[in-house]
């Protein structure tokens, strides 16, 4: 259930329960995801939450979050295919549970509308303290992520997919370009976003009756109404098949691989890709994992994966490095599988309730419900939970394998060891 | 069955234990569509020396072997548990720690066929000498995606360095030598020692009627025999005081600096409620002087000294006890010496009154949040329950909390078992 008010320059989504001891609130601000602009953003959501006017360092906003019963206050950036979300959150607990009332919403709401209206500044930028501290942290956090070998290889598979296109530009920017951003630069950029982009607030807990206008009186943006797309096609400019093998010093090898798959989020056959990729890989009960892992003893983790709003598919393993041709010609097996048409009733089931399972868990969870809402609301699909079990569960056999027919691989990249050798 | 009713967070518990030494919880959550089982062991990777149920002497097991029975208990006679939840609607996991072992669903429907479902299939074993082979090369691949993994590392080293023989100091996977020697007999001995039921707990939470959850449960118990329990006999591990060594560095394929400096505390406690009142203080106390709002923190940052995945931890468990305080630096020597300056000068740094309190809230704040989750309260739930505690009695406990119980975990520190553990990219 879920209430929509149309607000000044933002549309209020309130999902009201009271499962939950604590209330959330998520904005997400939407803009296209550009090579130009990715690491401006990104820079952005950073230096956004460090400090306000009233805070004006990471530790009297700390002492302050303390003070509100350990209220968490975060800025997250991700891709929606085509656009470049940035979301703003914050949890915190219910009233009732506190000993004294202690208007937290409302404390909140005000912290949120500071971060854009009042944040920490000097002159005409943000305050270069701050702006200094929060690039070196952007720097030393896209090390580390590269220091993780799985999200590593992952970007690595992007990166040679997408070049050139909208999905090899990373979402979290450019380590080269972060220090050549000026503080001004960074606050008009601020400004554009409060103009431009568009804005979703979604809220969820035990809400009072007077929601709607403590958000009338704290929260505003400039009336500005903007359509960005998200979910699009991955199409390959290429014809052949691209491998990349990298070496490391590294003990267990990562293989990544992408395809192109011919559909989408908002295509009419998203809902019978939805349920190959739970046969395929999406699962524990999946063909990959029953034979890959149980059937071979190839790794410990492998999976498939659907991006609906990239239009693609990944799958991903770890493995030995003398595994590599193996493991590639067992996952290309059990494609063509399915592609031959062979394929059953009891998979087609099995993968249906998974499915259908997973989506109930998400309404205990308001993260997921909010997660779940926003990729309706950015695609203008209107449709419930039951209309979508309802598709998910009329899928037919035929329709999987017209599906699985479309899928074609199209990178891989391989993250392996300094000893690996190719061996045909 | 006796129903515990906790006010302040508007929960309600129900307990029984069962004619053959099962303990079961339940707690229902109104409003949720999902319901989360947990049934946990007191087994886990430092139970390697023990007598085997019906012997006498102790035996050493190969490392990890608790870990990989974990792996093998989803093998039935008749198929595999996961294919089995799944054709209910459900998910399964498991996991093991250092000191339990875990199985769990979790459901939107057939609550009860999954329970019993869970019941079953853990407190059967089926194995073959085949399918004991076939799971090396799984638990292989899960050794090596660790052995990559920096953070892993650096969080793993730094207990290495604490302990000379405390089995602790052991990954829980074992390494793939101890993994190879790991057989059939040696898992079934484990399994019959560990999981009988009076060493084990049932923790069900979600969208249940505790009624008729409680009478499913017997009836599926009283259908199985189960030989006479026997108190389980662990060895007395004798750990000398200093540590194993104070300082490691390790050179890996990466660009971003660890390191993290832990520190090994000697005097452990048994009681239950003086352990727990010992581990809020030690997390307040840390709060107090490394959370993001601390004046050490904020001098550490400006200098550049930490970033974002700063962090002090404290760890208590069964018997051994200690500190890991650090995260990602530039300046790894530099923040080391910060550090032991701080563990080193610890009279000299006095706690206030409106930091206590502060901090206070947003710790009860955080708790509260907790059992938003049916799975953070079972997994809170089986980890205290094993330490003899009630996680409802968290909030009192924290709120009993003086300035002098916090000053007093001062003494607990000492220079001279403090090591450091760094990760370092390699010389070109």
């Amino acid at each position: 259930m879920e209430n929509v008010y149309q607000m000044a320059g933002y549309t209020l989504h309130l999902i009201p329960t009271k499962k939950f001891k604590t209330m959330t609130i998520s904005l997400r601000l939407q803009s296209p995801l550009l090579k130009d602009t990715t690491t401006i953003r990104t820079l952005l959501t950073f230096v956004l939450m460090a400090a306000t006017q009233d805070y004006p360092s990471t530790q009297s906003l700390a002492t302050y979050l303390d003070e509100n019963y350990g209220a968490s206050l975060s800025t997250h950036i991700t891709t929606k295919g085509q656009s470049h979300i940035i979301n703003v959150a914050t949890s915190f607990v219910n009233d009732a549970y506190l000993p004294s009332p202690e208007h937290l919403l409302e404390k909140q709401l005000q912290l949120i509308s500071d971060l854009f209206y009042h944040p920490y500044l000097d002159n005409d930028g943000f305050h270069p303290s701050i702006v200094q501290l929060k690039k070196k942290e952007l720097q030393e956090k896209l090390q580390a992520n590269k220091d993780d070998k799985f999200s590593y290889s992952l970007d690595k598979l992007f990166e040679y997919m997408g070049r050139g296109q909208v999905l090899g530009i990373p979402s979290t920017g450019y380590e080269e370009e972060i220090q050549n951003i000026t503080s001004q630069q960074l606050y008009q950029y601020l400004q554009k976003c409060i103009k431009e982009d568009e804005k979703h607030v979604y809220v969820v807990g035990d809400l009072p009756d007077d929601i709607v206008n403590v958000f009338e009186r704290i929260l505003k943006f400039p009336s500005h109404c903007h359509d960005y797309p998200s979910a699009y096609i991955f199409e390959s400019p290429r014809q052949d098949l691209l491998e990349v093998i990298e070496k490391q010093d590294i003990t267990q090898s990562k293989l990544n691989l992408g395809y192109q798959i011919q559909c989408d989020f908002t295509s009419p056959s998203h809902y019978a890709f939805t349920v190959f990729n739970a046969i395929f890989g999406g699962f524990s009960q999946s063909r990959l994992f029953k034979v890959v892992r149980e059937k071979h003893s190839l790794c410990y983790y492998v999976s498939s994966s659907y991006d609906a709003f990239n239009g693609m598919m990944i799958v991903n393993a770890g493995i030995e490095a003398n595994d590599y041709r193996k493991t590639l010609h067992l996952i290309g097996e059990q494609l063509a599988d399915i592609q031959a048409g062979h394929v059953n009733n009891d998979e087609l089931y099995l993968a249906k309730i998974m499915l259908v399972n997973a989506l109930k868990k998400t309404n205990d969870e308001a993260g997921s419900m909010i997660a779940l809402a926003y990729n309706r609301d950015i695609t203008h699909i209107r449709e419930t939970s039951e209309e979508y079990i309802e598709k998910l569960m009329n899928v037919t056999l035929e329709e999987i394998v017209d599906v699985a027919k479309k899928v074609e691989l199209d990178t891989i990249y391989f993250l392996t060891g300094k000893e690996f050798h190719e061996s045909h | 069955m006796k129903v515990i009713k906790y006010p302040t967070l508007k929960e309600t518990l129900y307990f029984e234990e069962m004619p053959n030494g099962l303990k079961v919880y339940l707690l229902p959550k109104v409003g949720f569509s999902k319901t989360y089982g947990l049934f946990s062991t007191r087994f886990g990777s430092v139970d390697t020396t023990f007598v085997p149920l019906h012997e006498q002497d102790m035996i050493k097991v190969p490392d990890g072997i608790a870990h990989f029975l974990e792996h093998k208990m989803f093998e039935m006679e008749d198929g595999d548990a996961s294919e089995a939840f799944a054709k209910l609607g459900a998910s399964t996991n498991a996991f093991t720690s250092s000191s339990r072992t875990a199985y769990l669903f979790s459901t939107t429907s057939h609550e009860k066929e999954c329970i019993e479902l869970l019941l079953d299939f853990v407190q059967d074993i089926y194995l073959t000498d085949e399918n004991v082979e076939k799971e090396k090369g799984i638990i292989n691949q899960e050794i090596g995606m660790y052995d990559d993994d920096p953070d892993w590392r650096c969080y793993f080293g730094s207990i290495q360095n604490l302990y000379q023989h405390h089995p602790v100091k052991i990954d829980i996977a074992g390494t793939v030598e101890t993994v190879a020697s790991i057989d059939k007999a040696t898992l079934e001995k484990c399994y019959h020692t560990f999981y009988h039921p009076s060493q084990m707990m049932l923790f069900v939470v979600g969208h249940i009627n505790p009624d008729e959850i409680m009478k499913l449960i017997q009836d599926n118990q009283q259908q199985k025999h189960f030989s006479k329990e026997n108190p389980i006999q662990r060895a007395v591990v004798n750990e000398p005081l200093d540590v194993a060594q104070k300082e490691a560095v390790l050179h890996m394929d990466v660009t971003m600096p660890k390191i993290i400096v832990s520190m090994k505390i000697n005097t452990i406690l048994t009681k239950p409620q003086e352990r727990l009142k010992r581990e809020l203080a030690m997390n307040l106390f840390l709060d107090i002087f490394f959370a993001k709002s601390s004046s050490l923190y904020d001098e550490w940052l400006n200098e550049e000294l930490i970033n974002d995945s700063f962090s002090a931890q404290f760890t208590q468990e069964r018997d051994y006890c200690f500190l890991q305080i650090g995260g990602d630096t530039l300046y790894p020597e530099r923040l080391k010496e910060k550090i032991l300056y701080f563990i080193e000068h610890i009279h000299e740094y006095d706690i206030h009154q409106e930091d206590f309190l502060r901090l206070k809230k947003k710790t009860m704040g955080i708790m509260i949040s907790l059992f938003n989750s049916p799975e953070s309260i079972a997994n809170m739930f089986s980890r205290y329950y094993f330490e003899g505690i009630m996680i409802f009695d968290l909030i009192d406990c924290l709120n009993a909390l003086t300035m002098d119980d916090l000053m007093s975990l001062r003494d607990l520190f000492d220079e001279h078992y403090a090591t450091s553990f760094t990760i370092l990219p390699q010389i070109q």
